[in-house]
């Protein structure tokens, strides 16, 4: 038998009954963070970044590929990893599927990395991804928006004790904890209006958990993500579980 | 100049910083139902239930394929929004679908099988997939009580009389609803373990996580409207 702890219909249809309503309210919770997350300001971008793109380089502007909105997934992949970060692979696994969602709607979806275009392209070659990739000219654009950060930033975190999951990544990307966490993770949204880019919003860390469509899907499943007291964290890059399909 | 309003940096961040709080309270929000999620009672199956699938006919613990829990994405076909004889599959639920193969390697690496069933026969389920190029599993429920019992299917008695769709009663309900159901398998006994149906099916399309972010967020005329299948955007032509 096993230890959960187990009903008749009536009694599941019950509990069921009571959690949907706080299921509902919290869709209508975030649609209300929907509306708001629209009000925000906009802020002109005025600086003048660069990208090196597959078709040459290029402005922010131009990313936008001529539809009237930008999403950049600030992927981690630093110009000394050898490949690019665990967590944000899982992500862009689950990008591909939006990609022709999100242009009927107008929106340009991508990634943008501080390491050099042909090491990008080479690790997206071995993922099977599509998606455009453009590499950061100089490192102002990660920079601004905290995306990357300095040996004098990193060294109280570094002198402290490196969770074990960051070594875990670390390893995995083909580098120390120090050039790993050089890099951080973000998603950063734009609109082009009158040939004016803006800034409208910009997330990270668990903000990022929305781009993890795994973790929606694990949240309804009977016993959920079981992260928990877990001594190596279980996420590994698509080709490298056991079973990989 | 755009028409929405702008503003400097410094008062970008006084607001954003104000919607943050507001949307960890909503993540925290949302941890604590899946903890309530988690706590559901399981309700133990003992019908049988019978699919066709690419390895034959397979029981409901079949379909865990060794692993410990499994989900079932009810998948609306031969009947649906946009439907006809050339494009059998819903464009709901193709939308929905075309979300499986990114996350699916990742759900197996945490114990979790992800299939789609319909009711179809599956050939007809194995030509839209490769029409779609999907590889997830998908299998037909033609002739089993499965989609029915898990409230994503109505009898033509329902459809007339009433049933219960998303937990609650609706006079007359249509032939299919979508819909997802979760089971996990212990000592050989399968359980159900939670479904959920209508914007509940919304949490697995990234796609409208990533709109919700976007500049000008769904800007939907009318809900659904804008859904094509992804094959059918004027661009994918």
């Amino acid at each position: 038998m096993t230890e959960h702890r187990i009903g008749t219909q009536d009694e599941w249809e019950a509990e069921r009954g009571e959690l949907l309503k706080e299921e509902k309210e919290l869709t209508r919770r975030g649609d209300e963070l929907t509306r708001k997350r629209l009000e925000l300001p906009w802020v002109q971008v005025e600086k003048e970044y660069s990208f090196e793109t597959e078709d040459g380089t290029k402005s922010l502007p131009e990313l936008f590929d001529g539809r009237s909105q930008l999403l950049i997934y600030h992927f981690m992949f630093g110009p000394v990893y050898e490949a690019g970060c665990t967590v944000c692979s899982s992500i862009t696994d689950t990008i591909a599927a939006n990609v022709p969602h999100l242009a009927a709607r107008d929106v340009t979806m991508m990634l943008v990395s501080r390491a050099p275009l042909e090491k990008l392209l080479a690790y997206r070659e071995r993922m099977g991804w599509s998606l455009n990739w453009a590499s950061t000219v100089g490192d102002d654009f990660n920079r601004d928006l905290g995306f990357v950060n300095t040996p004098e930033e990193l060294r109280p975190f570094l002198e402290g004790d490196i969770p074990p999951v960051v070594e875990q990544m670390a390893k995995a990307s083909g580098t120390d904890a120090a050039g790993y966490v050089a890099e951080g993770p973000g998603l950063s949204a734009y609109a082009l209006s009158d040939g004016a880019v803006y800034r409208t919003y910009v997330t990270t860390a668990r903000g990022l958990e929305p781009a993890m469509g795994y973790y929606g899907l694990l949240d309804r499943a009977p016993r959920g993500r079981h992260e928990q007291g877990e001594a190596e964290h279980w996420l590994r890059r698509h080709d490298e579980y056991a079973d990989a399909v | 100049m755009t028409d929405h309003k702008t503003g400097t940096r410094d008062e970008w961040l006084a607001a954003r910083l104000e919607l943050l709080e507001a949307e960890k309270q909503h993540m925290r929000q949302g941890d604590e139902l899946v903890r309530r999620r988690q706590e559901l009672p399981w309700v133990a199956i003992e019908k049988e239930y019978v699919f066709e699938t690419d390895d034959g006919r397979t029981t409901l613990a079949e379909l865990f394929d060794g692993r410990s829990q499994l989900l079932v994405y009810h998948f609306m076909f031969g009947f649906g929004f946009r439907v006809d004889e050339q494009n059998p599959g819903c464009t709901g639920c193709s939308f929905v679908a075309d979300h499986f193969d990114g996350v699916r390697p990742h759900l197996n690496g945490d114990d979790v099988t992800l299939v789609a069933e319909s009711i179809a026969p599956l050939e007809q389920l194995h030509a839209y997939a490769e029409r779609m190029e999907w590889t997830f599993p998908w299998v037909s429920s033609l002739g089993s009580d499965f989609k029915y019992d898990f409230g994503a299917a109505f009898t033509e008695e329902q459809q007339r009389n009433g049933a219960e769709y998303n937990f609650r009663h609706v006079d007359a309900p249509p032939p299919q609803r979508e819909g997802m159901s979760a089971f996990a398998i212990d000592h050989g006994v399968v359980h159900h373990s939670y479904s959920t149906y209508d914007r509940g099916v919304e949490q697995l399309m990234g796609t409208y996580r990533y709109l919700d972010l976007a500049p000008l967020g769904r800007k939907e005329e009318a809900p659904a409207a804008w859904w094509r299948r992804h094959d059918e955007y004027e661009e994918a032509r």
